[in-house]
């Protein structure tokens, strides 16, 4: 049966939906490092970056727009089965939208045996195969620079797919100006980028625990499992995060109080099962970044 | 970690649930969603997380039995 909220149930979550709180007006701060990117920009002959449609490479896409112009800037979708379809579509519109000038490319990470056994390294050899795709393009088309998003907060974070970018020379301008992500959030509201709220969206690889295989099945229920969660009306941070034949799914902390309450629970458990979990659980802190870390490989 | 201490001690504080651990993380299974209800209180989530701490558990997630489950199951904990 297909999983639904009553009435009261969604006025639940939707109360508990309207406390987000605003992104703030970018500070003066934040104004003059976007000044200082557009003039480091304006100081390429031309850029090719990674584009994923997300908060960092939406924004840096369009200020490299307004830097260059379209005719010197390329944004480039590096298609992978580790990411949902919606998101490339919702990358695809938002190009669209701005006018940034877009190419697809398939990348082949599937094909490496060191990304399929999931190490805790897995990104460096998603990354590797993502910046020698983008290498060739740009050499292809001149281009003399690669530009990805990363920002500032995530130089703190573990993040191996950062070796392969210097090992490709990619440079990294809102790291290296110091952009936070809530500065890139208040900077693309600014502009008026839908994405300046948009959750994090980090690869579907990144729910399954160390040391277990990246196989498009696993993939594609996580994709699944999480598309009908958001069709139920859970929004904010999520993840189902897969422990075999269990779905753990991780919501936004100030959600949970709503998604716990019988009637959405019972929804919930039943649209995760219908994309095709046996056992399904809702974590109790909810959603934080680099859960399956604290786990390890055990975590499986 | 132990998953039977776990159950006895969130027995004591009124959290009647089976406990399946896998690895560090602690799988809380109630017999249904009205007897998750207790949880959608934010401090007793909280004590339920440190208790789970305290048995060596870093992650904890609550999950509604299925339908088929044998209850029995879940009243032997």
């Amino acid at each position: 049966m297909e999983p639904v909220l009553t009435e009261a149930a969604r006025a639940d979550v939707a109360t508990a939906a309207s406390s987000s709180p605003d992104s703030p007006r970018p500070s003066t701060t934040a104004r003059e490092k976007e000044q200082r990117l557009v003039a480091w920009l304006a100081a390429r002959r031309s850029v090719i970056l990674g584009f994923s449609g997300g908060v960092d490479s939406a924004y840096l896409a369009c200020a490299a727009l307004e830097a260059l112009g379209p005719a010197r800037v390329l944004g480039v979708i590096g298609r992978s089965p580790s990411y949902p379809d919606a998101q490339w579509d919702a990358a695809r519109t938002l190009a669209a939208q701005f006018g940034i000038p877009v190419l697809e490319v398939n990348t082949h990470e599937m094909l490496d045996p060191r990304y399929v056994a999931n190490p805790s390294n897995r990104c460096y050899f998603c990354k590797t195969e993502l910046w020698s795709v983008l290498r060739v393009v740009a050499d292809e088309r001149g281009f003399d620079t690669i530009v990805d998003g990363t920002n500032a907060d995530d130089m703190h974070d573990w993040r191996p797919g950062l070796q392969a970018a210097r090992e490709h020379e990619v440079e990294s301008p809102l790291a290296d100006l110091g952009f936070t992500k809530d500065e890139i959030r208040a900077l693309s509201r600014a502009r008026g980028l839908p994405t300046w709220s948009q959750p994090s969206s980090p690869c579907l690889s990144s729910r399954l625990p160390y040391g277990s295989a990246v196989t498009i099945e696993r993939l594609r229920q996580v994709e699944r499992a999480e598309a009908a969660l958001r069709a139920l009306g859970v929004d904010g941070d999520l993840r189902v995060r897969h422990h075999g034949d269990l779905a753990r799914v991780e919501l936004s902390a100030d959600r949970l109080e709503a998604w716990l309450a019988a009637p959405n629970l019972r929804a919930l458990t039943g649209a995760v099962r219908g994309a095709g979990f046996a056992r399904v659980a809702v974590d109790l802190k909810g959603f934080r970044s680099g859960s399956l870390t604290v786990l390890g490989a055990a975590g499986v | 970690m132990s998953a039977p201490s776990l159950a006895a001690a969130l027995a004591a504080h009124g959290v009647d649930a089976r406990v399946d651990a896998r690895a560090a993380l602690a799988v809380l299974t109630v017999p249904n969603a009205d007897a998750a209800e207790r949880l959608r209180d934010a401090d007793v989530r909280r004590a339920v997380i440190a208790l789970a701490a305290q048995h060596g558990f870093t992650t904890v997630a609550l999950e509604l039995a299925s339908a088929t489950d044998d209850r029995a199951a879940l009243s032997g904990h």
